[in-house]
């Protein structure tokens, strides 16, 4: 379920790819990056290690506003992380409006709305730990790392889609075409592979940093009226009140996320009632297509906290799940014949060198031993038994 | 027999307690295993790991898979264990301060070991503890 392409021109075929990727998802195959469409889940990593945009998430772009009569714009809270005050962020609001959409919707009431009932949730299952389903890539993570913790994630949309049904209803027609503003490319993947449902509310896509020109240059003094909700910023900053909720634990950044999954596994994470995963650093703030750095972000965010408000919206529980979310458990294969593969993987892993070098273009030589298992590639395709063979 | 494996559990050796158990836990993960049933050995295994390192001096970890069940055996040549009876009840614990320090030692260990497995085996002398869990597919 990818939305990350290789472009051939710029890649050097420097594995830098490959080696950051934590799904084991990138091969190169043919002089070229492959990335798996089922092991990648989005989050982006070999994006930023690439040094020669050799990689890219692209969305939709702004020619599919002629699609429809009517066009509107979620813009998530995370926008206005490089907003130092509640007025920058109003003259940006304005700068996104005159871009060309028929409404521009802040999804910040419906984040908060969100956050709300995260609490109540809370409390009517008292017992369990909690795991915080609105980051896509934590959501896949899970579902195919760590898979005991499934019945653990809450079966929350996120909060895009759930502005994005909303909206629905007031507009049911085709010809009213949704856009989401991404700040990570997890975000696309939402709106074309959406979690466990068919189709998604949301029919486009756009990465911010692709109107980001285009906000600049329209950009002025002139303000566009609209507040924010305080517990909207916390969901995308990751910084949840610790004095109300004290048995709540927020965790940002990849290989934190990693390890906190990995202890509550083994159920070691006794205090935490629930916990809010976030892949990218700092929070949504920390996004791939935000511009400005995320720790400028998070003063920012604290800034403008002071002046949001509480949120207005109401939602009930119906709304927030989806038909079919969290229910992502596939038909369990076989453990003898898997461990009848991993045998076979095992044995051909001996043979190889175990030095996961990457020069045969597989990530680690437990996934060549794999590919070699199945049939894909030969002993003879790693580099170090060939050099050791000449000698 | 389907699968062996042994996993050495090094004494004292507080910074990697875990380890084994995650090696464990990654393996039968690969396996497909039920995420239910694979969140039942790795508690079980985790805490049984954690007590050798604690109160034995090390030991060794032998998973077994067969058509019917997951075995996993915990042999160690530490002191053994005094009163099992004590030890099998909730809250009681023998673990010094240092263990207590580092958050171990709640007195949960063995109660709860027995709770998630479906076999339960423990055999103890001055001279060493076995324990063998089992795991029904």
């Amino acid at each position: 379920m990818s939305v990350i392409t290789c472009n051939l021109h710029q890649c050097v075929r420097c594995m830098r790819c490959l080696k950051v990727c934590p799904m084991e998802a990138i091969t190169i195959k043919n002089e070229r990056a492959t990335i798996s469409s089922k092991k990648c889940i989005d989050c982006g990593l070999c994006i930023e290690a690439c040094h020669h945009q050799g990689l890219q998430a692209k969305g939709s772009t702004l020619a599919e506003l002629n699609n429809y009569e009517k066009t509107i714009l979620l813009v998530p809270t995370s926008t206005y992380a490089s907003c130092k005050d509640i007025k920058e962020a109003r003259t940006l609001l304005r700068a996104i409006e005159k871009i060309g959409f028929d409404q521009v919707v802040n999804l910040s009431e419906y984040e908060g709305a969100v956050a709300g009932k995260v609490e109540e949730y809370l409390n009517t299952y008292p017992s369990n730990l909690l795991i915080s389903s609105f980051c896509p890539v934590v959501n896949h993570l899970i579902e195919q790392k760590y898979p005991m913790l499934i019945s653990n994630l809450m079966p929350f949309d996120y909060p895009g889609e759930l502005a994005a049904r909303d909206l629905r209803k007031k507009y049911d027609n085709e010809k009213t075409g949704i856009f989401l503003l991404c700040e990570c490319p997890s975000k696309l993947a939402l709106t074309r592979y959406p979690y466990g449902k068919e189709k998604s509310a949301i029919d486009h896509a756009i990465p911010m940093v692709d109107l980001f020109p285009m906000m600049n240059q329209l950009r002025s003094e002139e303000e566009s009226f609209f507040e924010l909700c305080k517990p909207g910023i916390e969901l995308v900053s990751d910084t949840i009140d610790s004095r109300l909720k004290k048995e709540c634990l927020a965790v940002d950044g990849f290989d934190k996320v990693c390890k906190a999954l990995e202890l509550a596994e083994f159920g070691l994470l006794k205090e935490v009632r629930y916990l809010s995963l976030s892949a990218c650093n700092n929070g949504c703030i920390g996004g791939q297509f935000l511009w400005g750095n995320s720790f400028n972000g998070k003063i920012n965010m604290r800034e403008l906290i002071k002046t949001a408000h509480q949120p207005m919206y109401e939602c009930s529980f119906d709304e927030l799940y989806s038909e079919e979310t969290a229910d992502a458990i596939d038909a369990m294969p076989n453990i003898f014949e898997q461990l009848n593969r991993f045998k076979n993987v095992n044995e051909k892993l001996e043979a190889l060198p175990g030095f996961d070098c990457g020069a045969c273009g597989y990530p680690s030589c437990r996934t060549m031993a794999e590919a070699i298992t199945d049939g894909i590639c030969t002993l003879q395709q790693c580099r170090v038994l060939e050099r050791q063979v000449k000698k | 027999m389907l699968f062996t494996q042994t996993y050495q559990v090094a004494r004292d050796d507080y910074a990697n307690a875990g380890k084994v158990s995650s090696l464990i836990k990654n393996l039968l993960k690969q396996l497909g295993i039920n995420p239910n049933l694979l969140r039942r050995i790795a508690v079980a295994c985790y805490e049984a790991e954690i007590n050798m390192i604690i109160h034995a001096y090390g030991g060794h970890i032998d998973l077994i898979i067969d058509e019917e069940k997951i075995k996993l055996v915990f042999e160690d040549s530490g002191p053994g264990i005094a009163d099992v009876e004590k030890a099998l009840t909730e809250g009681y614990s023998t673990a010094d301060t240092r263990a207590r320090e580092m958050g171990f030692g709640a007195g949960m260990g063995l109660p709860n070991i027995r709770r998630v497995s479906d076999e339960f085996d423990l055999k103890t002398s001055p001279d060493g503890t076995r324990i063998t869990l089992g795991f029904n597919l």
